[in-house]
C-alpha cells in the first residue's frame, strides 16, 4: 500500500538536505522493521523546502499466534483429567475460557496452556507514531528555535502531509497535523496541492512549478547548459559540487545564460571562476580550458521571458568582477616581501600566535625536511616561499575570496617575476584540500604543503585543541589527510615521528603540553587517519590494523604493509603462517623477555629453527629498510614448516629454566622481527575468528 | 524613484504591519542590531514590533568614493518581530511586491547565510535574500544576544537600502541613485566618503581612539556597577566604534584585538543578564 510523506519547511541548506536523506532511508527501514512491516519500496526525495518519503508497504503487521504455558500438566489437571485448583488459577489469571486450555509441548515437557491469536496493528498505526520519532530525532549540522516553539529543527517547519492508502495518517509534528495538503512553488504557484498518491503528488506539483525529483532537476540543469553550450561548442568548468549544490537551492531549475564585458578576461581564471562560483553560484564557460565571457546560473524560475533574471545577475557579476580587477591592480602594487611585515597582525590562532610566528616556524620545518629528503637542491626556494606563503592573507583579494589563499599568493609572486620553484611552490602549499583533490605538481610544493600542514597539526594538539565527533575547528583532519596524501603520492620517505619531534622542537614553550604525550596523540591521530584513508582504498581493516601494528615509522611503509599483506593474503602460505604467528604471540603474552643463547639449544630442530630464523633475518632486514615488505613478507613465511617441526618435537616449557628461558628467547627473537612487518595477530583468517572488527571512522 | 520612496514604502508597509516606527538612533553602530531598539528589546519576553532605519558605519570598507558599491557607511531597514510570526517570509516577500516588485518576472532566492556578531555575544540562523544573484536582506531568525538564549525567538529583517534601491533603479553605480527628487545620493554622500574614508585609514587619532575606548570602557563598568544598564550600553557602542576605526588604522595587534573583543562582549554581556533580570524581577 503507498505511503507518501511530505515535510515542508522554509528553505533548508543543500547540506542539511543531503543529511537528512542519508538518514531517513535507514531511520524508515528500522522502524519498519522492528514493527515488523514488510518495506516492499522505499525513495527519498527533496526540494529546499520539501523533505519527501514515497514508498510501499505492507497494510499491517501479520496476524500472531502464541502458545502461552502455564503450569506443568501434572500439577495442573488430576489424574482424572479436572483442572486443579492451580489449573483454574491459570485460567482465571489469563482471562481466557478453561476450554480452550490444552496441553502443550515445550523443551521441560508437558504443561497445560493455550494459543492465543492476536490480530497485526495496521501499518498506519505504526506510522502514527514512528513518522514523529523519525522527524523528531533527524540531526542537522547545526539548528535553531522559532517563534515560542521549544522543537530544535534546521529551519522552521509549515505543513505535514502525510497520507498511508490515500488516507492521512492520524499523526503530526513540529505543531502540524498530517493532512493530504501541500502548497505549490513560493512565488510561481503558491497555492494548495492536494494528494493521495505519489504520481498524483508529482504530477499536481509538476503543475504548480515544483519538480519534486532531484535527478530530474539536474538533468534538466544538464541539459539546459549543454543546449545552451552547444551553438558555442564550449562546456562549463566541470564542477559537480556546485551543480549539486544547485539542484538543491531550487524547485524549479531555469538556467540562465549570460555574459560579462571580454575586458575582464585578463584577470587569471582562478579570480574569474572564484568571483562567479564564490560569489554568485554561476558556473564558467571555457572551449579548450581557455576561459569565455559567458557564464550560466541556475535560478528557481520557470522563465525569464524578459531576460530580467539574466540582467540583473550579468549586473551583480561586472560589479564583482570590477571590485576583483580593482584588487587584482591594487594588490600588485605592494611586493608580498613588503606585506610580510603586516604578517604580525594577522592572528593564526591564539596560543599559536600570528602568522608571523608561523612564516617563520615554516622555513625551519622546510629547511628540515629538504635535509631529510635530499631535496638541497630548493631548499634555498623553499625557505624563501615559506616565508612568503601567507602574506596573501594580507590583500584583498584573500579577503574577499579566502578560497584564493595561496594561490593568490602564487600568482601575485609570478606577476613579481619570482622564479618558477618559488611561486609555484606558495601557489601549491595548501593542496590538496581533500583527498579526491590532487597533490602538489612540484617538490618544492609539496615540502611547503607538509610543512604548514604539520605546523598547525602538532601546533593545535600541543595546546590541547582535540579533534572530536564531528567537531573538528582546526581543520586537523583534512591537513593530516593532506600530509598523508603528499607522501604516499610522492612516496616520501622520512621518519615521521622524528618531524614530530622537530616541530615540537622549533614550537618551543608556546606548546603547553607535555612533549611525549602530544608526539603519542600526533602519532594516534595519524594512525586513525591512515586506517580511515586505507580502509576508504579497500584494504580490509584486519590487514589496515596489522599494517598500523608495527607504528607509523615511515607513512609510506604503512601502505606498503597492507598492500603486501593485501597481495599475499589468497597465498597458500597465508593461513598457516598467520595462526603459526598467532601461536607464537599467544605463547609469549605477558611474559617477560628472555635471553637467548645459541651455546644452550639441546635439540635439532630448534638449533635448526635458529639457524633458518637467522638466514631469513639477514635476508629480511634490508627489504623491510627500504620499504619492500611483500620480498620480505614472502621470505618470512619460510619459516612455517619449520616452526611446525619445532613446535611438534620441542616442548618450549621445559622443565629446566635455562632451556626454558632459551626457547622463549628464540621465539621472541622471532616475533620481533615478525612485528617489522605487520601485527600479524590482528588479522582475521578462517582457522580463527577472535579478531574482532574495531570501530572506525 | 529614490532612495527617500524606498523608506517611505517600507515604513508604510511595516507600519501596517503593526511595527512602530523607531527614530534612528544617535550613535555609531556597524549595524541596526546593535541600537537598543534590537539590542534590549530583544532580550525579554514581551512583544516586540519595530521598523527603523540606521546608518551602518563600517570604516574598513572605505574606497574614497571610488568604489560603485562599497561605502564605509550605508543605509538599512531594520525590522524586528518577535515572536517570530509563521507567515514571516509571506510577509516579506509581500513587502517586496509593495516595493513594486513583479516577483514572477524575478529570481528569488532564500541562501543559507548565518549571522554572528561577537562583540554583542549575539548570533541567529537564516539566509541571505538574492534577488537575481544580489543580496538585498539578510534574514535571521536570532538564537542568542547578549550571551543571553532568546525566548520567544525574534526575527530580523534587515534590508539594504542602497543595494534594494539599485536594483529597484537598475543602476550599477550607488553615486548615481537619487535621495530624493530634488537631492542626489552623490551630492549628499561622495564628499563624506572621501573624507571618511582618509579619516578612518590615515588621519584618525590612534592615541585619542585607544583613551576614548579605555575611557568608554571603564565608564561602561562603572555605569553598569549601578544597573544603568541603557547608558552602559551607549559606552561599549563607542568602544566598539573606536575598536573599528583603530582597526581601520591596522593599529591593532594580533592579541590585543582579542582581548579588546573580549572585553566588549563581556561588558555587553554583563549589561544583557542585568537587564533581563530586572526585567523578569518587575
Amino acid at each position: 500500500m503507498e505511503f507518501l510523506l511530505e515535510l515542508l519547511t522554509e528553505e533548508l541548506p543543500a547540506s542539511h538536505i543531503r543529511s537528512a536523506l542519508d538518514q531517513l532511508e535507514p531511520a524508515f527501514r528500522k522502524e519498519l522493521a522492528d514493527a515488523r512491516i514488510a518495506v516492499y519500496s522505499l525513495r527519498l526525495l527533496a526540494t529546499p523546502r520539501r523533505l519527501v518519503v514515497a514508498g510501499d508497504f505492507a497494510e499491517g503487521q501479520e496476524d500472531r499466534e502464541e502458545v502461552v504455558a502455564g503450569p506443568p500438566l501434572a500439577i495442573a489437571r488430576g489424574s482424572d483429567g479436572v483442572l486443579t485448583p492451580a489449573g483454574k488459577g491459570f485460567a482465571k489469571s489469563q482471562g481466557v475460557d478453561e476450554g480452550l486450555l490444552e496441553a502443550v509441548q515445550t523443551p521441560r515437557g508437558e504443561y497445560l496452556g493455550f494459543k492465543r491469536k492476536s490480530k497485526g496493528t495496521p501499518t498506519a498505526e505504526i506510522l502514527g507514531t514512528a513518522v514523529p520519532r523519525i522527524l523528531g530525532s533527524l540531526a542537522f549540522p547545526k539548528t535553531m528555535r522559532w517563534a515560542e516553539t521549544s522543537l530544535r529543527f534546521s529551519r522552521p517547519i509549515h505543513g505535514l502531509l502525510c497520507v498511508f492508502g490515500g488516507i492521512p495518517v492520524e499523526t503530526a509534528f513540529g505543531g502540524f497535523k498530517a493532512t493530504d495538503v501541500t502548497v505549490g512553488h513560493r512565488i510561481a504557484s503558491p497555492g494548495p496541492v492536494k494528494a493521495g498518491d505519489f504520481a498524483a503528488y508529482q504530477a499536481a506539483l509538476e503543475k504548480s512549478f515544483v519538480v519534486i525529483d532531484p535527478e530530474v532537476r539536474k538533468k534538466m540543469i544538464v541539459s539546459r547548459i549543454e543546449a545552451a553550450l552547444e551553438p558555442l561548442n564550449a562546456k562549463i568548468y566541470a564542477d559537480d559540487e556546485l551543480l549539486d549544490d544547485m539542484t538543491f537551492s531550487v524547485e524549479h531549475p531555469h538556467v540562465v545564460f549570460g555574459s560579462f564585458p571580454e575586458a575582464y578576461l585578463k584577470l587569471p581564471l582562478e579570480v574569474l571562476a572564484t568571483a562567479m562560483r564564490e560569489g554568485q553560484k554561476l558556473f564558467s564557460v571555457v572551449r579548450d580550458k581557455i576561459q569565455l565571457p559567458y557564464f550560466l546560473g541556475v535560478a528557481d524560475a520557470v522563465e525569464d521571458a524578459k531576460g530580467l533574471i539574466r540582467r540583473g545577475n550579468e549586473r551583480v557579476l561586472r560589479a564583482r568582477l570590477a571590485d576583483a580587477r580593482f584588487f587584482w591592480d591594487q594588490d600588485r602594487k605592494v611586493p608580498l616581501r613588503e606585506r610580510a611585515a603586516g604578517l604580525k597582525n594577522v592572528l593564526f590562532q591564539e596560543k599559536l600566535g600570528s602568522y608571523e610566528d608561523k612564516a617563520q616556524r615554516l622555513k625551519k620545518i622546510a629547511a628540515y625536511l629538504c635535509d631529510k629528503l635530499g631535496a638541497a637542491e630548493v631548499k634555498a626556494d623553499v625557505v624563501e616561499a615559506a616565508g612568503l606563503c601567507k602574506t596573501d592573507l594580507l590583500t584583498e583579494m584573500v579577503k574577499e575570496f579566502p578560497g584564493l589563499q595561496g594561490r593568490m599568493g602564487g600568482l601575485y609572486a609570478e606577476q613579481e617575476g619570482a622564479p618558477a620553484v618559488i611561486h609555484r611552490a606558495i601557489y601549491e602549499h595548501y593542496q590538496p584540500g581533500s583527498l579526491e583533490d590532487a597533490s602538489p605538481v612540484s617538490l618544492a610544493g609539496a615540502v611547503l604543503s607538509i610543512a604548514d600542514k604539520m605546523d598547525s597539526i602538532v601546533g593545535a594538539i600541543g595546546v590541547g585543541l582535540q579533534v572530536s565527533g564531528s567537531s573538528d575547528p582546526f581543520g586537523l583532519r583534512r591537513n593530516a589527510h593532506g600530509v598523508c596524501k603528499i607522501v604516499l603520492d610522492r612516496k616520501m620517505r622520512f621518519s615521521f615521528p622524528l618531524l614530530i619531534d622537530r616541530v615540537q622542537a622549533i614550537y618551543g614553550d608556546r606548546l603547553i603540553l607535555e612533549r611525549r604525550a602530544v608526539k603519542a596523540a600526533c602519532l594516534e591521530f595519524f594512525a586513525g587517519r591512515l586506517r580511515f584513508i586505507l580502509e576508504k582504498r579497500g584494504f580490509r581493516y584486519d590487514l589496515v590494523g596489522a599494517a598500523l601494528g608495527p607504528g607509523v615509522e615511515q607513512i609510506a611503509d604503512v601502505l606498503a604493509r597492507v598492500e603486501a599483506l593485501d597481495a599475499l593474503k589468497s597465498s597458500p602460505q597465508f593461513e598457516p603462517f598467520i595462526l603459526m604467528a598467532k601461536r607464537i604471540n599467544n605463547i609469549l603474552k605477558g611474559l617477560p623477555s628472555a635471553k637467548l643463547n645459541p651455546d644452550l639449544f639441546v635439540e635439532k630442530e630448534e638449533r635448526e629453527l635458529f639457524s633458518m630464523f637467522s638466514i631469513i633475518r639477514d635476508n629480511a632486514q634490508p627489504m623491510i629498510a627500504r620499504g619492500d615488505f611483500v620480498r620480505a613478507q614472502s621470505i618470512i613465511f619460510k619459516l612455517q614448516p619449520i616452526l611446525n617441526t619445532f613446535f611438534d618435537k620441542v616442548l618450549v616449557m621445559a622443565e629446566e629454566k635455562t632451556v626454558r628461558q632459551n626457547r622463549l628467547g628464540l621465539l621472541q627473537s622471532i616475533n620481533k622481527m615478525l612485528l617489522e612487518i605487520a601485527d600479524y595477530s590482528l588479522v582475521v583468517v578462517e582457522g580463527d575468528r577472535s579478531a574482532k572488527p574495531k570501530a572506525s571512522r | 524613484m529614490s532612495v527617500q520612496n524606498l523608506i517611505l514604502d517600507l515604513h508604510r508597509f511595516w507600519a501596517g504591519q503593526g511595527c512602530y516606527l523607531a527614530p534612528t538612533y544617535d550613535l555609531e553602530v556597524g549595524a541596526g542590531t546593535m541600537t537598543p531598539d534590537t539590542f534590549f528589546r530583544v532580550l525579554d519576553k514581551r512583544p516586540w514590533r519595530v521598523g527603523y532605519v540606521q546608518p551602518s558605519r563600517r570604516p574598513d570598507d572605505g574606497r574614497y568614493g571610488e568604489n560603485p558599491h562599497r561605502v564605509q557607511k550605508h543605509f538599512q531597514y531594520q525590522v524586528i518581530i518577535k515572536p517570530s510570526p509563521a507567515d514571516i517570509q509571506d510577509i516579506y516577500i509581500h513587502s517586496l511586491r509593495s516595493l513594486g516588485i513583479a516577483l514572477e518576472d524575478h529570481d528569488l532566492r532564500f541562501d543559507e547565510d548565518n549571522w554572528e556578531s561577537p562583540t554583542i555575544g549575539a548570533w541567529g540562523v537564516g539566509w541571505q535574500v538574492l534577488l537575481d544573484g544580489l543580496e538585498i536582506t539578510q534574514f535571521t531568525y536570532f538564537q542568542q544576544c547578549g550571551g543571553i538564549e532568546l525566548v520567544p525567538v525574534p526575527v530580523e529583517i534587515t534590508y539594504g537600502l542602497e543595494r534594494l534601491e539599485m536594483f529597484l533603479e537598475q543602476k550599477d553605480n550607488i553615486y548615481d541613485l537619487d535621495w530624493s527628487a530634488d537631492v542626489a545620493y552623490r551630492d549628499l554622500r561622495l564628499r563624506e566618503e572621501k573624507e571618511f574614508s582618509e579619516y578612518n585609514f590615515s588621519a584618525a587619532g590612534v592615541a585619542m581612539l585607544r583613551q576614548a575606548f579605555n575611557a568608554c570602557h571603564k565608564e561602561a563598568a562603572r555605569l553598569a556597577a549601578k544597573d544603568l544598564v541603557l547608558p552602559a550600553y551607549d559606552m561599549c557602542l563607542k568602544c566598539s566604534h573606536s575598536f573599528n576605526l583603530l582597526d581601520s588604522r591596522g593599529a591593532i595587534s594580533v592579541t590585543e584585538r582579542v582581548k579588546m573583543i573580549s572585553q566588549i562582549r563581556a561588558l555587553v554581556n554583563d549589561i544583557a543578564r542585568r537587564y533581563a533580570g530586572g526585567e523578569r524581577g518587575a
